[in-house]
């Protein structure tokens, strides 16, 4: 195994724990979901955290509509999860889960 | 190895005060990604002033992921080692980046011979940018890589050969590992170079649906005190810090469980 094919194996098994990708060869699937719903629960309380109010806005479905934007938007290298929580925000509101924020409406005038 | 630290307690912002104010606090860790490069909070700078070591831990460095190490993240580590007048540093042999994702937690590292090629190449590029130096961490895993070459203490003995770095040995992890995965923990702590460690971390976790996750979160379980006690047996660790990050309980509950630490260690 060369460094590149490390960088393919690790890259393969985040995609799998982050994204739902296929379960690479030779992993456990059963451990391979744990490891992504830990995952998913550390990411979920970190942003509820940084934004507190969304998690009371919407209440019980907090942790099935996280799990929903989660999968289609894995944490990319470089991102801060103040920008996470932000780009929840945004994927909530463009589904009508929440209203946009009053402080986002600047640009709006009377 | 390195200098005698006693007792200590993970230092985080929600119970700074708490750290302070408690009985039997020897040292404190502070992750390093939470503070700024030239300014300390004033809690910290309370300890330092009462001489208190403080020692940064990097949960970032990806020191196990075939990416090159991103050096302006070690830049940050070492920045912080001279603000706290550190004795040393630490993070994780683990991945924490690959393919542009971020697992945003510790991810395993396959045990073969090519993967400690490319972890012992990162850290001695991490090493000569860090000032002090560096001391490495066993994780808990929930899954493990298939065709392991070598066993955990086979893996991390050649590492602290070939790299020469110190080891942070966490029962928790070990004893989460042993429960998740089936491994032999008093196995791997006589594989060990035990006097390589520069201290000890301990921490609680809670099992659930069949699976036992360090949470950091929870009481510390009988299970990793007898570990502690099994390391202890051994060789007596330079220190013994408890990790607790959420659900603070009471002060008390809290100098109970570093009391309780410091009875296995002082035993």
């Amino acid at each position: 195994m060369s460094r590149a094919e490390l960088a393919a194996a690790q890259a393969e098994l985040l995609r799998a724990v982050l994204a739902g990708g296929p379960v690479p060869d030779g992993f456990d699937a059963a451990a391979v979901r744990v490891e992504a719903a830990a995952l998913l629960a550390k990411r979920r309380r970190i942003v509820a955290q940084l934004a507190p109010g969304v998690a009371e806005e919407v209440g019980d479905r907090y942790a099935e509509l996280f799990a929903a934007y989660a999968a289609g938007n894995p944490r990319v290298t470089g991102s801060r999860f103040r920008e996470d929580a932000a780009a929840f925000e945004t994927w909530l509101v463009e589904r009508g889960e929440i209203e946009a924020p009053k402080r986002k409406r600047w640009w709006k005038r009377g | 190895m390195g200098e005698r630290l006693g007792v200590g307690i993970g230092w985080r912002s929600e119970i700074d005060l708490t750290v302070e104010r408690m009985p039997g606090v020897d040292f404190v860790e502070v992750v390093a990604e939470n503070l700024h490069h030239d300014e300390l909070p004033e809690s910290l700078l309370v300890l330092r002033g009462r001489g208190l070591p403080v020692l940064p831990h990097a949960v970032s460095l990806s020191l196990g992921g075939a990416d090159p190490v991103e050096m302006d993240r070690v830049e940050h580590l070492a920045a912080v080692a001279e603000l706290t007048g550190a004795p040393l540093v630490s993070d994780h042999i683990c991945f924490v980046r690959a393919g542009g994702l971020d697992s945003g937690h510790l991810m395993p590292v396959p045990r073969t011979r090519e993967a400690l090629d490319v972890l012992v190449e990162n850290v001695r590029a991490a090493q000569s940018v860090l000032p002090v130096p560096l001391a490495l961490e066993n994780i808990a895993a929930l899954l493990r890589w298939p065709d392991a070459d070598l066993t955990e203490a086979q893996f991390l003995t050649e590492l602290v050969e070939r790299t020469d770095c110190a080891l942070l040995i966490d029962v928790a992890n070990m004893w989460a590992n042993a429960r998740n995965l089936g491994d032999d923990p008093l196995a791997t702590l006589d594989g060990l170079p035990l006097e390589r460690i520069a201290y000890v971390h301990v921490a609680g976790g809670l099992e659930k649906d069949g699976v036992y996750h360090d949470t950091h979160a929870h009481p510390v379980p009988a299970g990793v005190l007898e570990l502690l006690g099994e390391l202890c047996s051994r060789v007596r660790p330079p220190g013994v810090l408890l990790e607790r990050d959420d659900h603070y309980p009471s002060d008390e509950a809290l100098a109970a469980e570093l009391a309780a630490i410091r009875a296995v260690v002082e035993r």
